[in-house]
């Protein structure tokens, strides 16, 4: 159903689509594929693009007309009789024509064509219509007739010369004879490969003359037939014989019509780039261009920050401030004992103050490597990822999408040590209350240690219970100054602990997010930009063969 | 008119008298000559058969081709010809299609024996034309063993027509073969099957013909394997003979076929019967009934085909043995590939359990749950810490901890193993991609080799809880006696099972730096504790078992999915041997045929 309804728009968008237009987006999947796809599929399509920009440069007015086929099925005696002029040697001794000759009814543009095709000026003949008195010629106004040689002969410069003509004429004449029409050097390596192009194909029969005539029909039925094998259905087959002339004015006929149109330039070069377009698309895949689900690239993040240590240098955090805080909120007379520990986030490099960077430069952390398995797991989420982006795409796709997916995964280790190492954690600086605390708890000790002092005077002169000490609900000042200092200071100090875990939790938070966003850039970098870049390149190449197949 | 080359036509086929000058003690030598060749080339035909070149390597094709080629000339010519040198000599008619070949057989015969046509390709089933009397010679049992023998007009390729006919000499028959060129691609490899076969060939060409590159081809052959051939123009317009003859005849000269004769049928009106005037085909006529008559030129042209076809399949098959040779360095290069791929993956794995390193992360957290704070590690031989962990224990539960440890030690190994099966296989096709003929083994294998087999989580998952088993047996049994101990009583079995998995991990003494301080620590607590249950002659013991049962399972894993790739490649039954057997029988043909040369001589 789809099939259908795909070639039914295939059908319709063709007959208003420009040839430079198939051209362009040919062009673009080429270059986008270059590198990716097979390297001999990408030369023959840029091939195929550069004949094309360079037939398409040429004149339009003129047609290339080749008249290809065996040695001694009649190539140049039909080539002589639509010409009207004994142009072509014509022989008994095989192979006779040795090279390709030209030619040219209406000169204005055709000289670049020739030298484009290669045809030297000694093998072009012009047939100017201005001249020329006969009718017929003003039908093949515009036609540059090419008789090339031979491609079957023992002769194998022949056959590349043949083959190098194939390709740049706009439409081919294919010259049979009743002896050769079935040879397997015409079929399988000429006819059948350009099945694509039998809008741009007429096939000619020739030495009709030598066949009993009613034996005739049921030979063309048979050419028919074995053309219909190489899948060429819709190239008219002509029984000619130009040693007697009869069928070369139909053939002429059919030539002057389609040079009429003036179609079989474009019609040729449609073929070609439908033919090459469609084998990059065999190989490339049909698949809808892909983008990465973001559910993936968040499951990569998470195993590069795991294998990374985000989760040790978080905890880092959370206890170096819980440290920090602490000793700094913590009853003065026992927080000094904390600081004989080691600061968590010394230990690992990643907070020596600035004095340790500059002496250090960009110095590597020591957060711990990762281990066998979180390696394991980083790998396995980088296939995960490469092998979701590349479903439904073509094999070479798919192999081009791995590749990048781990070209940079060596440097995965340097770069995430340098983000890392690079982060703000956000841990050096103490809270401002804390320092506030810290004030009130030396305030509180001074208080405690006031208290004690003149609690001591005052007991020592006598005075603690007198009315010269001041009361405050039964008990003296000093006693409570004292007292109440080292409660209260404690009271503070395990007070604090609680907003200190808080504190310390919110920071590690915050750490990790930032630990996160650094990390989740690496991997951006170093496996899912590489990735996006080659689903990038295929998107590309689809929608430049959906323009070319157009 | 006369033929340019056909004044030759005596010369080329008697050069030497051949066989029948040999004398009575002659004889017998040339008999025990010809037992021996034939018993060299039926070895030299199975040691072809037994070489095969299933890699696509750069000329594989071309070898495989000329296999196909030896075997089946072996089987249709050499080996029956040599075994009865005395039967009639066979003379294929073949060419491209159109020159006129069976109209040309029917001419020569007189009666229309097969089927002329203008519709291409014409003849698609071989007919054979012979006297009545040499009617036992074309058995199937002898010559072409693979066609079947019809007595009626058939077209099937795979079916041989035989025609008797009075009119036909005795000691000759005539094949009508299929062309060599049409779009049927059956017609040119038949074609090609028979001319092999033949004790002649009459090669048929036209004057539209005459140049083309396919027949020429098949020429080039011949003359290379010094078939004797008999060239027929045919079709040629009167006028244009002289040119093209001449031309013909030169290019006969300068391909190495100048002593092959010529002859030309001029065209003439071709009667209701299909047959062209007796006095145009007279001349090739009589040229095969003098051939027929005179036994000794006879066996001269059998002599010179025959011997042409055993040097020529001696010498082409050394080219197949080297081609086999390729195969097999091909195939041993491919299998050191994917055995270095799988034997680095292996290589990792083993180290990775045993180097510490999985002794981090999710399985260190677990294990120090289980044997305590990570703070308190290094000081748990004192008191204080002794009686926290009972404390803790006993709140906690302690095979439950137990278990979280055994959960992260199957995911942890898991995970590596899987990881590391798919870079080997990842590895493995990499290596085999930069080869064509692994390129080509890669394609057509059915699975996907360059990832890791689909049931390897399931395999791996099973290989781990058995490994983890087969610990807890170990310390289940080891522990027999010490079942009523304290400490055994108080970490259990689960529990001792896992110290003694996290001894396992940490057991190579290549630790450094930072590894030492974590992996080392941990470790050297389950050392203590279950150095303090079963001794430590036993620990060390143990830990090696366990080692060792984890080693064999990965090994296992591994093994079953490097086994894909070797698969692939034994299946393709490359012998090593065969190039050398093979060259061993050709050598022997050589020497059969020399031997074969002095006695006749």
């Amino acid at each position: 159903m789809t099939s259908l309804l795909q070639s039914a728009k295939k059908s319709l968008v063709s007959s208003g689509s420009d040839i430079g237009e198939r051209i362009d987006g040919l062009a673009t999947a080429v270059d986008a594929a270059g590198g990716r796809l097979s390297d001999e599929l990408v030369d023959e399509a840029r091939t195929t693009v550069e004949r094309a920009q360079g037939r398409l440069k040429l004149s339009a007015d003129h047609t290339v007309v080749g008249i290809a086929g065996a040695t001694g099925s009649g190539k140049s005696s039909t080539f002589n009789a639509l010409t009207g002029l004994e142009l072509s040697a014509v022989g008994v001794r095989r192979p006779t024509t040795s090279w390709a000759t030209a030619c040219v009814w209406g000169t204005q543009g055709a000289r670049e064509l020739l030298e484009w095709l290669g045809i030297p000026d000694r093998h072009q003949t012009t047939r100017d219509s201005m001249l020329d008195t006969r009718r017929e010629g003003q039908d093949l106004d515009g036609v540059v007739l090419l008789d090339l040689p031979d491609h079957d002969s023992t002769e194998v410069s022949h056959h590349l010369e043949v083959d190098r003509l194939v390709v740049l004429v706009d439409m081919l004449v294919w010259v049979l004879d009743p002896q050769k029409y079935a040879d397997a050097a015409i079929h399988d390596r000429y006819l059948t490969p350009l099945r694509s192009h039998d809008e741009v194909m007429v096939v000619v029969l020739n030495h009709i003359d030598t066949v009993p005539e009613e034996r005739r029909e049921s030979m063309v039925e048979d050419v028919r037939r074995l053309l219909d094998n190489d899948g060429l259905h819709q190239v008219p087959v002509i029984p000619v014989s130009a040693k007697l002339g009869w069928g070369i004015p139909e053939l002429k006929a059919e030539i002057a019509k389609r040079v009429s149109e003036k179609k079989a330039t474009r019609a040729r070069l449609e073929a070609d780039i439908r033919t090459v377009a469609g084998k990059i698309e065999a190989e490339s895949g049909s698949a809808k261009p892909r983008s990465l689900a973001p559910a993936r690239v968040e499951a990569l993040d998470d195993a590069i920050a795991q294998a990374a240590g985000v989760p040790t240098i978080v905890d880092a955090v959370d206890r170096a401030t819980r440290m920090r805080a602490n000793r700094a909120t913590g009853w003065p007379l026992l927080s000094w004992v904390s600081a004989l520990k080691p600061d968590p986030l010394k230990r690992l490099h990643l907070d020596l103050g600035s004095a340790g960077k500059e002496l250090t430069g960009r110095a590597r952390t020591s957060v711990p490597a990762p281990t066998a398995v979180q390696r394991a797991r980083v790998d396995s989420e980088v296939r995960a990822l490469a092998d979701d982006a590349s479903t439904g795409l073509g094999k070479a796709w798919q192999e081009s999408v791995r590749q990048a997916s781990v070209t940079h995964i060596d440097d995965l280790n340097d770069r995430l040590d340098a983000a890392l190492g690079d982060t703000d954690l956000g841990a050096s600086r103490l809270p401002v209350w804390a320092g506030l605390i810290r004030v009130l708890q030396w305030l509180l000790i001074l208080a405690a240690v006031g208290g004690g002092v003149w609690t001591l005077a005052a007991y020592v002169s006598g005075t603690l219970d007198d009315s010269s000490t001041p009361h405050v609900g039964g008990i003296s000042v000093p006693i409570l100054l004292a007292l109440g200092g080292v409660v209260l200071g404690i009271v503070l100090a395990l007070v604090c602990r609680i907003l200190v875990a808080g504190t310390a939790r919110s920071r590690a938070r915050r750490a990790d997010d930032r630990l996160r966003s650094a990390v989740s850039e690496v991997a951006q970098d170093l496996v899912v930009a590489p990735v996006q870049q080659e689903l990038a390149a295929y998107s590309a190449v689809r929608h430049g063969l959906d323009r070319a197949l157009a | 008119m006369t033929t340019p080359q056909g004044s030759n036509q005596g010369s080329s086929a008697n050069p030497t008298p051949g066989g029948a000058a040999v004398g009575a003690t002659g004889a017998a030598d040339v008999g025990t000559a010809t037992t021996r060749m034939v018993t060299a080339l039926v070895r030299l035909r199975q040691a072809l058969t037994d070489v095969v070149l299933p890699l696509d390597l750069p000329g594989a094709a071309e070898q495989r081709a000329s296999q196909t080629e030896l075997v089946a000339q072996l089987e249709d010519y050499v080996i029956p010809r040599m075994t009865t040198i005395e039967a009639p000599l066979l003379a294929v008619v073949g060419g491209s299609t159109g020159a006129g070949k069976s109209t040309l057989v029917n001419s020569i015969v007189g009666s229309r024996v097969t089927t002329p046509g203008l519709l291409r390709p014409t003849t698609r089933s071989p007919v054979l034309v012979h006297n009545p009397a040499d009617a036992q010679w074309f058995g199937q049992d002898r010559l072409l063993p693979d066609l079947e023998r019809v007595s009626h007009s058939t077209n099937d390729p795979k079916a041989l027509q035989l025609v008797a006919s009075e009119s036909f000499p005795v000691g000759l028959a005539v094949l009508d073969a299929p062309d060599v060129d049409s779009v049927e691609e059956q017609n040119r490899l038949l074609a090609a099957q028979l001319l092999a076969a033949a004790d002649l060939w009459i090669f048929v060409t036209s004057a539209a013909r005459y140049a083309d590159q396919v027949p020429w081809s098949f020429l080039r052959a011949a003359a290379e394997r010094s078939t004797a051939v008999a060239v027929v123009l045919d079709r040629t317009p009167a006028d244009a003979v002289q040119t093209v003859a001449t031309h013909l005849a030169r290019m006969l000269a300068s391909r190495g076929l100048k002593d092959s004769p010529l002859f030309i049928v001029h065209e003439g009106t071709v009667s209701d019967e299909g047959l062209l005037p007796a006095d145009n085909v007279a001349e090739v006529r009589g040229w095969l009934d003098m051939l027929a008559a005179d036994s000794g030129a006879r066996q001269a042209v059998v002599r010179q085909t025959l011997e042409g076809a055993v040097r020529t399949v001696s010498r082409r098959a050394h080219p197949v043995a080297d081609a086999s040779v390729a195969q097999a360095q091909a195939v041993t290069r491919l299998r050191h590939d994917a055995v270095a791929a799988y034997d680095e993956g292996l290589r990792a794995v083993l180290e990775a359990t045993a180097d510490g390193t999985l002794l981090r992360g999710e399985v260190l957290a677990r294990w120090q749950e289980f044997v305590g704070t990570g703070e308190l590690l290094r000081s748990l031989e004192s008191k204080v810490s002794k009686l926290r962990d009972r404390i803790v224990n006993a709140v906690k539960g302690k095979p439950q901890q137990a278990e979280h440890v055994q959960v992260a030690v199957e995911s942890g190994l898991e995970l590596l193993i899987l990881e590391h099966a798919e870079h080997a296989a990842e590895r493995a096709e990499a290596a085999w991609l930069q080869l064509e003929a692994g390129r080509g083994l890669l394609q057509s294998s059915p699975s996907d080799l360059g990832r890791a087999s689909r049931d390897l989580r399931r395999k791996a998952e099973r290989a781990v809880r058995d490994w983890q088993q087969d610990v807890l047996d170990m310390v289940r049994s080891e522990g027999e006696d010490k079942r009523s101990t304290a400490r055994f009583l108080a970490f259990g079995v689960n529990g001792l099972a896992v110290s003694l998995m996290v001894v396992v991990f940490a057991n190579t003494a290549g630790l450094t730096g930072a590894e030492v301080g974590i992996a080392g620590g941990s470790a050297v607590v389950g050392q203590k504790l279950l150095e303090a249950v079963f001794g430590d002659q036993a620990v060390r013991s143990l830990a090696e078992r366990a080692r060792k049962s984890l080693e064999v399972r990965v090994r296992t894993l591994f093994a079953d999915e490097e086994v894909r790739y070797l698969d692939v490649l034994d299946n393709l039954r490359i012998d090593p041997e065969a190039a050398e057997k093979l060259r061993q029988a050709a050598r022997r043909v050589d020497d059969a045929r020399y031997a074969a040369r002095i006695a006749g001589s």
